[in-house]
């Protein structure tokens, strides 16, 4: 009789302490992994004797259940469906390996978890709104037909309610119920409030709040103290991620304190209110007072061609911060007042150079996730939308918007000196052709934003650049689990993480060749500190003083063994080679302190999978060396066996 | 065939490094060695199988030399297990 695979997961939770301990769930080919809050409550005895678990164990801090390749998926959902988890993964490991790195890129990090799984609707909506506004402006009379309002109606609104879906992927990112994220989303685009691209046009508070002197009124809670302005933060990000963030802390602080009996209407009352009350009151206006001064800044900024070109560089953290759409004010100032937009040159310039930077990473990019969010993004950016671009690939990866930043401030600069502008406002990049008054000089605008950045990514960028290789492996463990979980989407993501490791061949034999399972420098085995491994004693191979931390599989194989202490791992791959990795010298002594293994032993592993983590600083603190050794050991079996990577 | 137990007191135990010089030191010989540890058993030539028993300090452990060289194999493996663990 097939399982019950409803009956073994309520089984399982049952014995576990039910879903309340449970602090993250995932599964992978066989097993059922999860990470217990309190290992008292889980009963051994009992987890063992559930019908279709064959087997428990504890490694890595996971407590790991073996259920059996194409079932463990089915329980898994079933488990996940009953104890109301979300199928965030490996947050676990996630947030071990982002603690050993410095806040702003911990921050940036955060940006791209949060925004990769949303990639497709916003890249959706961005190439859709391009096109529509494009034709809007091209085809005269477009933009009164019931077509176009259909269309720009559908394209605007995963931005018009971006804070919804930031909302609910930070939620997942930082831990916290989804659907109370959603709730703060929600909120911050309330109809109550007036929407926040609106905020700028006079008209427009006045007829929305009946008032007269058009300016947003204010919600008096306490006094002047505590105020909220009635407006919404439609197309915002950061505020929203952090009050997401902000959330995820109350809530999680509020599930330790509260008594059980009472938290399930307690927390997350209390998390809403609070949130609300600190997102409107706080963060937001924060953001609301930042705005206006990056509006003044700007037009003080425009006035001169240095300050055109600082503008252009600024243009793209503008964005980030969801700024950009007050520049209209801005725009139409400008032409009520000169009848010129002068604006629109500089936003193009910073816009474009989004586009050349991020279509230099598709295109360099070998890893193939990493290449098809990219090359639409970079599309999306030339027609004038630079959301996905900005948050999908160039902030990740780092350097690239660095690079776009440069070639925006260059752009920017020509387009000051050149004196061009455009004839009225709304459309950037391509579309700008339609509005503006000079388009040779827009073209080599274009050209020389565009170009410039693609160039310096193209020569600047590594696909694994330290930052780039967290995001993507990031990126792939966030769609992992934004996918329906399958082992199908988790062969993927493994395949996906390949982007993290850098495809560096240091072996080759007839068997195949072996890459650097770690990055640093390759020395020859006989410079390693240890005379066993120095004399090929144990086999050929090399060794590698580690720049970072992270073990990546060196190639297809299968785990052979973990060493209890973390700092070792064999592996057996195909034509029978055996691999040893081992991080350090005489790290055995540290008894697995700083060593984190994320396999266990007969796990399938792909190239470029991540094995271990380990600690370099307390391998040093320890007093040992930190090389990592790699050897075939049976590297005398092989005629052609040759060390490349030296 | 020859066969002896031998108790492991090296603190770490069989880990990597001087498994490896265990592995070289039975590869030395034609016969087959073969380790029993627990339930568990793997060929002491296979440096990674051998591994894989993760024998830890104070665990005995049972050794089993079979071929034509059986006797200096055994006494080998023997003296380096007494020597290293």
């Amino acid at each position: 009789m097939a399982l019950d695979y409803s009956k073994c997961a309520r089984e399982i939770s049952e014995v576990i302490g039910g879903g309340k301990n449970v602090v993250s769930a995932a599964h992978c080919a066989t097993r059922l992994r999860l990470v217990i809050a309190d290992n008292s409550k889980v009963d051994r005895k009992k987890l063992e004797d559930v019908e279709g678990v064959k087997g428990v164990f504890e490694s890595n801090g996971q407590l790991q259940i073996i259920i059996g390749t194409g079932t463990v998926n089915k329980v898994y959902e079933e488990f996940l469906s009953f104890n109301g988890l979300t199928a965030a993964t490996k947050d676990d490991v996630k947030a071990a390996a982002a603690q050993r790195q410095p806040v702003w890129k911990q921050m940036l990090k955060a940006l791209g978890d949060v925004f990769v799984p949303i990639l497709p609707a916003i890249v959706a909506s961005g190439l859709m709104m391009g096109i529509v506004e494009a034709l809007g402006k091209a085809v005269p009379g477009f933009a009164q037909t019931d077509w176009y309002a259909f269309l720009d109606t559908v394209s605007n609104t995963a931005f018009a309610f971006l804070p919804v879906i930031v909302a609910i992927s930070a939620a997942r990112v930082f831990g916290g119920n989804i659907f109370l994220g959603a709730v703060i989303g929600l909120l911050m685009v309330h109809t109550a409030f007036i929407n926040g691209w609106s905020v700028g046009s006079t008209e427009t508070i006045n007829s929305f709040f009946g008032v007269t002197d058009g300016v947003v009124p204010k919600w008096h809670l306490i006094g002047d103290v505590v105020t909220i302005r009635r407006a919404g933060y439609q197309g915002h990000v950061i505020p929203v991620i952090i009050a997401v963030w902000l959330m995820c802390r109350i809530e999680k602080w509020l599930h330790k304190h509260v008594p059980e009996m009472i938290d399930l209407f307690v927390t997350p009352l209390t998390t809403v209110f609070t949130t609300a009350l600190l997102a409107l009151w706080i963060i937001g206006p924060i953001f609301a007072q930042l705005e206006s001064w990056v509006l003044l800044g700007a037009e003080i900024l425009v006035k001169n061609p240095i300050g055109a070109a600082v503008m252009g560089a600024v243009y793209p953290w503008t964005v980030v911060m969801g700024l950009h759409h007050m520049y209209n004010v801005i725009e139409a100032g400008m032409l009520a007042s000169v009848g010129l937009n002068t604006w629109m040159p500089i936003a193009s310039a910073a816009n474009f150079a989004q586009f050349g930077a991020c279509l230099a990473v598709g295109i360099k990019a070998h890893n193939n996730k990493t290449r098809v969010i990219a090359v639409p993004s970079s599309m999306s950016a030339a027609l004038g939308i630079t959301e996905p671009a900005i948050f999908g690939v160039n902030m990740r990866f780092f350097k690239p918007f660095i690079c776009a930043m440069i070639a925006g401030a260059v752009g920017a600069l020509f387009g000051a000196v050149s004196r061009i502008g455009a004839t009225a406002y709304g459309v950037t990049g391509i579309p700008g052709y339609l509005t503006i008054d000079k388009p040779l000089q827009y073209t080599i605008l274009l050209l020389i934003s565009g170009g410039l950045a693609f160039l310096l990514v193209w020569f600047i960028w590594k696909e694994g650049d330290a930052g780039a290789k967290q995001e993507a492996a990031a990126g792939a463990e966030g769609d992992a689990a934004a996918a329906p979980v399958s082992e199908v989407a988790a062969d993927a993501a493994e395949q996906d993480a390949l982007g993290a490791m850098e495809l560096r061949e240091v072996m080759t034999s007839e068997a195949g060749a072996l890459y650097a399972p770690v990055r640093g420098r390759v020395i020859p085995a006989e410079q390693i500190p240890d005379e066993t491994f120095a004399g090929g004693v144990l086999g050929q191979g090399v060794g590698i003083e580690p720049e970072e931390e992270t073990v990546y599989a060196p190639c297809d194989g299968t785990i052979s063994s973990v060493a209890e202490t973390g700092h070792a791992i064999g592996i057996s791959a195909a034509g029978d080679q055996e691999l040893l990795i081992h991080v350090g010298v005489d790290t055995v002594k540290m008894g697995g302190k700083g060593f984190r293994t994320l396999v266990a032993e007969g796990d399938a592993v792909k190239r470029g999978q991540k094995l271990l983590t380990f600690d370099r600083a307390a391998i040093r603190e320890a007093g040992y060396p930190d090389v990592v050794v790699f050897l075939l050991t049976n590297s005398d079996d092989y005629k052609g066996f040759k060390v490349t990577g030296v | 065939m020859r066969e002896f137990n031998f108790t492991v007191s090296d603190p770490d135990g069989i880990h990597a490094r001087p498994a490896g010089l265990l592995v070289k030191a039975a590869k030395a010989f034609e016969s087959t060695v073969t380790v029993f540890a627990g339930d568990k058993n793997a060929d002491m030539k296979k440096l990674l199988a051998l591994m894989a028993l993760a024998i830890k300090q104070g665990q005995t452990i049972t050794v089993k030399v079979e071929g034509a060289d059986e006797d200096a194999a055994a006494e080998a493996v023997e003296k380096f297990l007494k020597d290293t663990f």
